[in-house]
């Protein structure tokens, strides 16, 4: 025992106590930090985009205009909302005592309404002062994601469609400039011509929509908005409806409220912790999947280099075989654990410093410390690693190189990530057809019954899967160790078929 | 309490078809330096874990240190195995330390052995050097530290002089011997000759995973032809009409006389061939007694594998 615990100790400093390991730590939460910062800043600095609109019918521009600052507004209010969480006392978030429609609440047009009759951000801004921290700066509106210039007068005269067409490409090539008056000549992303005639008919033609970029379709969706709204307001004002009924009906919005059925009444209502706990299993999963690869890439590595350095033989005068391998289980298999495990004390101590528990991560930790998944996931670790880590080993034992050892990589790679695609399956119906059968094949029952963790499997599969599983694990330890005992010591590297023989019986 | 170290009785080890080590049976003495010779592919390296238990034989059985089985006393084996490695982000001082607390010593008195140690063998600056950083010489020394740290009864050492510059395997030489002095039984095998000669009680010659021959190197000597060394001024045609005279060879010429080398025939004795020279009137100035060196012994021994091989038609002739 105490040679096995030597190894295993010698493994996990190798691996823990280096240097690569420390700097993982670091750089993992600061990049995930940097690249949330990196896509906020993004999104923040991204440029307002200008567009010219070229309207031969002259109805549209306006409701082009009017669906950008409906937009604009909505995306302000969410701004509102995250300004209010970051700069409003928890007190005064939690006691729902900032007076609607400012307190942060579901953004829609109803909403919005009320924002603007209630004399929008100005007004807002005065009404939350008491709710605000101390030296909380000011709300700052976000930035226009659109703004509309107006046709070059080059343009704006021109009575033929084709010939717009071809004026206004040199402004889409970016050879010539839009300005507005008394303001620096800018580039245009797109343009809009709304040809005569432009309408729900049939054979009415249709509007155009020109841009160089055609990856970010964010304006065109706008316009289409805008064009579809407008043509159903004249649809409705041909049947006779005045334009007020229009903007009332355009503005209703349903809502829906989600129940779960395996609640009480009082707490059936879907909250963002009901959301959070169906989503911790996924999360779990992908976790134990990254984490598998990469401990048995580990345990890959250092067989080949212990194979390759003949250092194994020295150890084998020391210790047994099983020894050596258990060893190196025990020992990788506690480095699998223990970046996890950093990673949710970490998050449990940086959120029991935080100020508030209505973050997301303090509800998330909240959830994955209050619910059995934890335990739920050390177990599945723990077979899916007997598993995986075997194959890994015995393939380490008979490599002496990474290059040997690539030829049994391809079809390991290619079985450890087939449920991959899957996964989104089970994670959308955790009880269907598909996540059953991932369940029922042993070495995707830890990755099946972890994603279903959270959506109450028939018991009586989770036992019988996992009792398969568990049977498996326990014929691959047996296998593989078998591989691995014998192959270990063999100067050269096994054939392919050699590896079966070794497989089926322990030569004496 | 027995004497010996090591039994092996009739121990065979095949692969598949293949016969690593056929039948073979020695034992080695408490406190003797054994030799393990025999030309590449012999089954020195198979016998030699089999003695360690990191193989089983397929017949026959093992004993060492009074067990079964090396397993049980591995505590008391220092192993030092043909190929040498060390783990390469491993500091010097503790890759011995690891070896020595795998053998059972304490984690506090590992670490001081092999500081010890390291500092005995001129390595003390390193000890804190990962083995990547030491020159292979050095890395060769620790590997040696770590199989004497926890001072084993027995040493097992497969070749422990290849890749040694002649000031290195003077050092283990002498380790070897200083080792014996302490009462530790040795066993070591060598493609180097001279190492043997100079350091083994006894030895073992093995050739297709078959002993050739064990004893002492005056036993081994013994088994040979009598070799005597003689200078003359006389011719040759004297010489080779001497009676139990089988081959007389001129090694070379100094001044007016040449150096023969002559071989006897089984049971004529030195004395016999003196005789018979001065009375055939042979005028000698120089007579000496050569005895075969262990490395004619171990050639003619390759060299009588070599004529197995050749006179033994293989199955598919023999089928013809």
């Amino acid at each position: 025992m105490k040679q096995i615990f030597l190894i295993a100790w010698r493994e996990y400093k190798q691996y823990v106590f280096s240097r690569g390991f420390f700097l993982f730590l670091v750089m993992f939460p600061l990049g995930l930090v940097a690249v949330s910062a990196a896509i906020g800043l993004a999104e923040r600095n991204k440029p307002t985009r200008a567009f010219i609109v070229y309207d031969q019918t002259g109805e549209y521009t306006d409701d082009i205009d009017r669906e950008i600052e409906r937009r604009y507004f909505l995306s302000a209010i969410s701004a509102w909302d995250m300004y209010l969480a970051v700069n409003a006392k928890p007190e005064a978030l939690a006691k729902d005592v900032i007076p609607p429609p400012f307190a942060p609440n579901a953004v829609n047009e109803a909403r919005a309404q009320a924002f603007r009759e209630a004399g929008g951000f100005d007004a807002a801004q005065q009404a939350v002062k008491p709710f605000l921290k101390p030296g909380a700066l000011g709300f700052v509106m976000p930035r226009a994601s659109f703004e509309r210039l107006p046709a070059p007068p080059r343009i704006a005269g021109l009575a033929n469609l084709q010939e717009a067409e071809e004026n206004i490409r040199p402004y889409l090539l970016e050879e010539r400039l839009v300005a507005r008056d008394g303001e620096k000549p800018r580039k245009i992303f797109a343009a809009i011509l709304i040809p005569e005639g432009f309408g729900a008919g049939e054979d009415a033609p249709a509007a155009q929509y020109w841009s160089r970029n055609i990856t970010d379709n964010a304006l065109e969706s706008v316009v289409t908005a805008a064009l579809s709204s407008a043509l159903r307001r004249d649809a409705i004002t041909g049947l006779g409806l005045p334009q007020e009924a229009l903007d009332g009906i355009a503005a209703l919005q349903a809502s829906v409220d989600s129940y779960r059925p395996d609640k009480t009444a009082e707490d059936a209502q879907l909250s963002l912790e009901d959301r959070i706990e169906t989503a911790l299993p996924a999360a779990l999963t992908y976790m134990l999947l990254v984490i598998i690869f990469g401990a048995g890439n580990l345990l890959l590595t250092n067989t080949i280099e212990e194979r390759s350095n003949k250092i194994v033989e020295i150890l084998l005068s020391s210790v047994t075989a099983n020894q050596l391998m258990m060893g190196k289980l025990v020992g990788i298999g506690a480095v699998g654990l223990t970046m996890p495990a950093i990673f949710l004390f970490g998050g449990l101590g940086a959120s029991l410093v935080s100020a508030s528990d209505e973050n997301f991560m303090g509800i998330a930790l909240t959830s994955l410390v209050s619910s059995p998944l934890l335990l739920i996931y050390l177990f599945y670790f723990l077979c899916a690693y007997a598993i995986f880590a075997m194959i890994f080993l015995a393939i380490g034992a008979v490599s002496n190189s990474l290059q040997d050892a690539q030829s049994y990589m391809g079809p390991v790679m290619l079985i450890v990530f087939l449920p991959l695609p899957f996964m989104v399956m089970v994670f959308q119906n955790p009880n269907g057809l598909v996540a059953s059968i991932l369940t029922w094949i042993p070495i995707y029952t830890p990755y099946a019954l972890m994603m279903r963790a959270a959506a109450d499997p028939p018991i009586w599969e989770v036992i019988g899967a996992t009792a398969l599983m568990l049977a498996f694990a326990i014929f691959m330890m047996r296998i593989m160790g078998r591989i691995f005992r014998q192959a270990i010591l063999q100067a050269s590297p096994p054939k392919a078929r050699d590896i079966w023989r070794l497989a089926r019986h322990e030569t004496s | 309490m027995s004497d010996i170290s090591v039994s092996l009785k009739n121990v065979t080890k095949q692969y598949g078809a293949f016969t690593a080590v056929d039948d073979l049976s020695f034992d080695v003495a408490k406190g003797e330096i054994y030799g393990f010779l025999g030309p590449n592919g012999a089954g020195k390296t198979t016998s030699l874990r089999m003695m360690l238990d990191i193989i089983a034989p397929t017949k026959g059985s093992i004993s060492i240190l009074g067990s079964d089985s090396a397993i049980s006393v591995r505590r008391r084996i220092g192993y030092l195995p043909e190929e040498r490695g060390l783990y390469r982000k491993m500091k010097a001082a503790e890759s011995i330390a690891y070896f020595a607390q795998l053998r059972g010593l304490s984690r506090t008195s590992a670490l001081a052995r092999a500081h010890a140690l390291l500092e005995r063998f001129g390595l003390e600056e390193f000890a804190r050097s990962k083995n990547e950083a030491l020159s292979k010489g050095m890395a060769q020394k620790v590997q040696l530290l770590t199989t004497i740290v926890h001072e084993p009864e027995l040493l097992i050492l497969d070749e422990p002089f290849s890749g040694l510059d002649p000031i290195n395997q003077q050092t283990l030489e002498a380790l070897i011997r200083e080792q014996r002095r302490n009462g530790r039984t040795i066993i070591f095998s060598t493609h180097v000759m001279q190492h043997a000669e100079r350091l083994c009680d006894r030895f073992l010659i093995m050739a297709q995973g078959k002993k050739r021959f064990e004893g002492t190197l005056a036993e081994a000597q013994a088994k040979f032809a009598q070799r005597l060394h003689l200078r003359s001024p006389a011719p040759v045609s004297i010489l080779q009409a001497l009676p139990g005279v089988v081959a007389v060879s001129a090694e070379e010429r100094l001044g007016g006389d040449t150096i023969y080398e002559i071989e006897l025939a089984d049971g004529t004795g030195p004395q016999h061939f003196l005789k018979a020279a001065i009375a055939a009137g042979m005028e000698l100035t120089r007579f000496e007694q050569a005895g075969a060196t262990l490395h004619d012994i171990f050639v003619a021994l390759a060299e009588d594998e070599e004529t197995e091989k050749t006179a033994q038609p293989d199955a598919g002739e023999a089928a013809a």
